[in-house]
């Protein structure tokens, strides 16, 4: 099967299964999942239903590429201690 | 002709197992991200209860299940293992198919086993109240029923585009008496900020996670509950693998392979934890976790170990190499993969004791619409892929002409999936075939790495 190549406006709506939260997603939730970033695993998630990386090149600002694709994976319980953190300033 | 072997009440496992006390080689502790000194007791503190923290932490081989919880787990424990004699038939290969039905839980998956020790553990040392994040709803539902059993009000924050396309799992969640709540919310200051920036965000499940934590620790008598991926989630989840071992001993049979779906790593170590202790005292078998991948690449071959970050501090993982020459491969391939995967998962996987493989969504659905056609359970779409690779290690032993006996966590029924079936049988799930190009650019990116 050949990659889907239409106009990026047509990507949001695009569904697919999130390995991440067991559900379906659009595309624009992808795009969304890290705030100002996509979801780390945009690129893998997408890239066999069309031409996410070249999208995601048009789309992010350079600086924002690269942080996409340089957050290494976290521990999870690195991760938790983190949020707990941050939690406890906001609440002060 | 039996087809299931099922363990009377009394004969229900008394003790969970903690593989810790015997890995070959220990885990390297998780390090505090404030301090960069190894996690203590009292930065759990604020989240989880002493009692768990304790299980978090211990050595011991062999741990207690309080009689509480084994008076809950009775309601649908000890699971039946089931001999899949029609999906054999079907495959027609020399392969004998056994698993343990864990649909059979209020639930309907694996999550009330460490649902039920969780909410048990925190009663027990005074906690009112519990909060988490879910994304499409299997763990908040599985923590509301266990909260309900033991009094515990329960908070569930829902990734806010799961929420509006899942209300069935929501309005579960609310029969068993739990809050559910769009996140992000305005409930918490993590909501708050995020609704401020952007009033539409659909979530997500790092923003559901601030939220539920913060909920936590800014009440008092409350904490935070996870569903997957801490050690003492997946001690709690081997009581699957533990009555298995007994049902198989009833009927005079041992597995050649055992295999789990792996998401957050708990219903994959449920099944495997107790056969990875035999195999580390000499018995010979394959452990193999079924990942989701959504790109057709390991089916077909290529990947290789390698480690998550350039600074090699993550354990060794199974890495695609598709787009390895675009982006710094490591950190792109490790995160895509593994994200938030159990560290024990993950240290057994460096240590050779199980292999992984992934599976693609049309193989994953074809598997499970074909066990539906003959086994009549609809799987869960995470233990679709479970069954894509018991289809793949039937084929195997088809090809080899070797006899080989299968045991496979059926962790959960789709019935409250069925979005996605609906998807699958009417062709709108795409996979996407490599070009013989690209399959060649993999194939180099992974020379010189060990093969898995
Ligand atoms: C039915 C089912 N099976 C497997 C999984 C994956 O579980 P884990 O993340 O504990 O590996 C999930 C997670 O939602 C699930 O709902």
């Amino acid at each position: 099967m050949e990659r889907k190549d239409e106009k990026t406006s047509d990507y949001k709506t695009l569904i697919i299964r999130c390995p991440r939260l067991g559900g379906e997603v659009p595309f624009a939730y992808c795009e969304k999942e890290g705030g100002d970033l996509p979801c780390r695993m945009v690129v893998g998630c997408w890239e066999g239903i069309f031409l996410v990386e070249n999208h995601l090149r048009e789309t992010l600002s350079e600086e924002a590429w690269i942080r996409l694709n340089s957050q290494p994976p976290k521990d999870k319980l690195t991760n938790i201690l983190d949020i707990v953190e941050k939690a406890k300033k906001r609440i002060k | 002709m039996q087809t299931k072997v099922v363990l009377e009440d009394y004969e229900i496992p008394k003790q969970w197992y903690n593989i810790q006390a015997d890995l070959p080689k220990p885990m390297s502790p998780p390090l505090h991200p404030g301090t960069g000194k190894p996690v203590t007791a009292e930065d759990l503190a604020p989240i989880f209860p002493m009692n768990l923290i304790e299980q978090e932490v211990s050595q011991q081989r062999w741990i207690d299940i309080p009689g509480e919880v084994l008076d809950k787990y009775l309601l649908w424990r000890p699971s039946p293992l089931y001999r899949a004699r029609n999906f054999e038939k079907l495959l027609d290969a020399p392969v004998k198919i056994y698993y343990k039905n864990e649909g059979v839980s209020p639930a309907g998956s694996h999550k009330p086993n460490t649902a039920i020790a969780q909410a048990y553990y925190n009663k027990a040392f005074g906690i009112k109240r519990l909060s988490t994040e879910t994304g499409a709803g299997q763990w908040g539902s599985a923590l509301a029923m266990a909260c309900q059993m033991f009094g515990l009000e329960c908070r569930v924050f829902m990734v806010k585009v799961s929420y509006e396309q899942k209300p069935y799992r929501r309005l579960m969640m609310n029969t068993w008496g739990a809050n559910c709540f769009a996140s992000p919310s305005n409930l918490t200051e993590a909501g708050r900020q995020v609704l401020a920036e952007h009033p539409d965000s659909p979530g997500s499940l790092g923003i559901a996670i601030s939220e539920a934590v913060e909920d936590a620790v800014s009440h008092e008598n409350s904490r935070y509950a996870l569903g997957s991926v801490l050690n003492h989630v997946l001690l709690h989840q081997t009581i699957i693998g533990l009555e298995a071992q007994k049902q198989f001993e009833k009927i005079g049979e041992y597995p050649d392979v055992v295999i789990g779906c792996a998401g957050g790593g708990s219903n994959f170590a449920g099944i495997a934890l107790p056969f990875v202790c035999d195999e580390i005292h000499g018995k010979q078998l394959r452990i193999l976790a079924a990942e989701p991948a959504l790109c057709p690449t390991m089916t077909r071959g290529p990947f290789a170990y390698d480690f998550g970050d350039l600074a090699k501090k993550t354990p060794l993982l199974p890495m695609h190499t598709l787009g390895h020459d675009y982006v710094p491969a490591p950190i792109h391939a490790g995160g895509l993969r593994y994200h938030g995967m159990a560290p024990i998962v993950s240290h057994l996987l460096n240590l050779g004791l199980i292999e992984a493989q992934a599976y693609n969504q049309l193989d994953t659905f074809d598997a499970g619409v074909k066990w539906a056609r003959t086994e009549g359970f609809i799987p869960a779409p995470e233990t679709t892929h479970a069954i894509a690779a018991v289809v793949a290690e039937a084929r195997r032993a088809k090809e080899e002409g070797k006899e080989r006996t299968i045991l496979f966590n059926w962790s959960g029924h789709g019935l409250v999936d069925l979005a996605a079936y609906d998807a699958y049988l009417n062709g709108r799930l795409d996979a996407y075939e490599f070009s013989d190009d690209e399959m060649k650019r993999a194939l180099k990116a992974i020379e010189g790495l060990p093969k898995p």
